[in-house]
């Protein structure tokens, strides 16, 4: 039998031989060897691997989407209805800030309250120790704000007299604040750690403030 | 996410493309063979995507659903870009692979030589032995018989079994390290 043909090859690397191919394949080297070729070439392509797209690819995509409307260009500070709210909102905001502030100012220096003098704070004497003074605090304060969140949920929301999609557009707003500070002082764990919270809760809001119109997702 | 990125969401698109973006460039930029096309061509994946987005129910897997749209938004594409000119200079340097990928010798001949084979064969052999799909998938997507498709194929694997081994041939006389199959 004369050697099988490149695209017959080709084609054993999916289908079976003939009884015929068979006879041959054992007895000739070339087609053999030509044909495990073949297959490894197959198996090459298979664990071809997925590729970066080039620098700038995201950019220009967006700028397509915006051109076609399909990518939201507003942000809530241009929503109607929240230039009413906005100086209210960011005095509540320089309030979060100026309590957080104070909080984990207090927590990092070792500052205590006369009253709660027993809960002792290691003293910070290394980076780390601040470091770890700081992420306890923030422990304390999803903490608490857990169990502030549970306590007006029981009450059926009293004393937050705030609409929900308000209060995600304050909270928007305050990332946008926190995003601007960190901006200006990108290495500043406080001010990391207080955008990271603020777009947690805003986040937060964003899905109570969705959760009522679909829930197909 | 889906459904915020279906509504326009920046943070949510941003975070499909982050995820999605490899795959769907590596389809494209095999089928285009190209990398000016394949930019394009992802781009109009990607539009094509988002705005059927609201349309997603979810019965497939979101990647495969993205996959499908990018490959028909590459063939389209490609059959709108008959001017398509063959590649005669040297190979493609910044095709970049994802990292902590083996081979990358053996991936980028295979690379290089995918985009020298003749466009009806690329896309049948990429559709096939890349993306896994069947005969009858590749007829359906391209408007060929499946034995036309099987025929493509075997003709395509034997050409660049034939263009792997030229490549080795260029790399052994330039003293680069060659791999052969």
């Amino acid at each position: 039998m004369e050697h099988l043909s490149p695209e017959r090859l080709s084609a054993l690397v999916d289908e079976e031989p003939t009884v015929p191919e068979c006879i041959h394949l054992a007895s000739c080297r070339s087609c053999t060897s030509e044909l495990d070729a073949l297959r490894a070439q197959s198996v090459a392509l298979k664990a071809l691997p997925e590729l970066l797209p080039p620098r700038g690819d995201w950019d220009s995509l967006e700028a397509e989407l915006r051109a076609e409307g399909l990518i939201n260009s507003f942000t809530l500070s241009n929503r109607p209805g929240f230039g009413r709210i906005r100086g209210r909102m960011k005095s509540v905001a320089m309030l979060l800030l100026f309590l957080a502030g104070a909080g984990s100012g207090a927590l990092v220096t070792g500052l205590q309250a006369p009253d709660r003098a027993e809960a002792k704070v290691t003293p910070i004497v290394t980076v780390q120790d601040a470091a770890t003074a700081v992420r306890l605090a923030e422990q304390r304060y999803a903490s608490a704000l857990s169990e502030y969140r549970q306590l007006l949920a029981a009450g059926g929301g009293e004393g937050l007299d705030i609409d929900p999609v308000n209060r995600f557009a304050a909270l928007e707003h305050l990332v946008q604040v926190s995003q601007a500070a960190v901006r200006q002082a990108p290495g500043d764990p406080f001010l990391n750690g207080f955008l990271a919270s603020a777009m947690a809760e805003r986040d937060a809001a964003f899905r109570l403030v969705s959760s009522g119109r679909d829930d197909w997702f | 996410m889906i459904r915020l990125a279906s509504q326009g969401d920046p943070g949510a698109i941003r975070s499909l493309y982050d995820r999605y973006a490899p795959r769907v460039y590596a389809v494209v930029r095999r089928i285009a063979g190209d990398d000016d096309l394949a930019q394009d061509y992802a781009q109009e994946a990607w539009i094509r995507a988002i705005r059927a987005l609201p349309s997603f129910r979810g019965d497939a897997r979101f990647s495969t659903w993205l996959h499908r749209i990018a490959v028909n938004a590459a063939l389209q594409s490609l059959r709108a870009t008959r001017t398509r000119l063959k590649y005669e200079g040297p190979p493609p340097s910044d095709v970049v692979m994802v990292p902590d990928q083996r081979d990358s010798l053996l991936q980028r001949r295979l690379e290089q030589a995918l985009d020298r084979l003749p466009e009806g064969m690329r896309r049948v052999l990429i559709l096939h032995d890349v993306e896994g799909y069947t005969h009858e998938e590749i007829g359906n997507v391209l408007g060929v018989t499946s034995g036309t498709s099987k025929s493509q194929l075997f003709k395509a694997r034997s050409k660049l079994r034939n263009l792997l081994a030229d490549l080795d041939g260029a790399a052994n006389e330039s003293g680069v390290e060659a791999w052969s199959i």
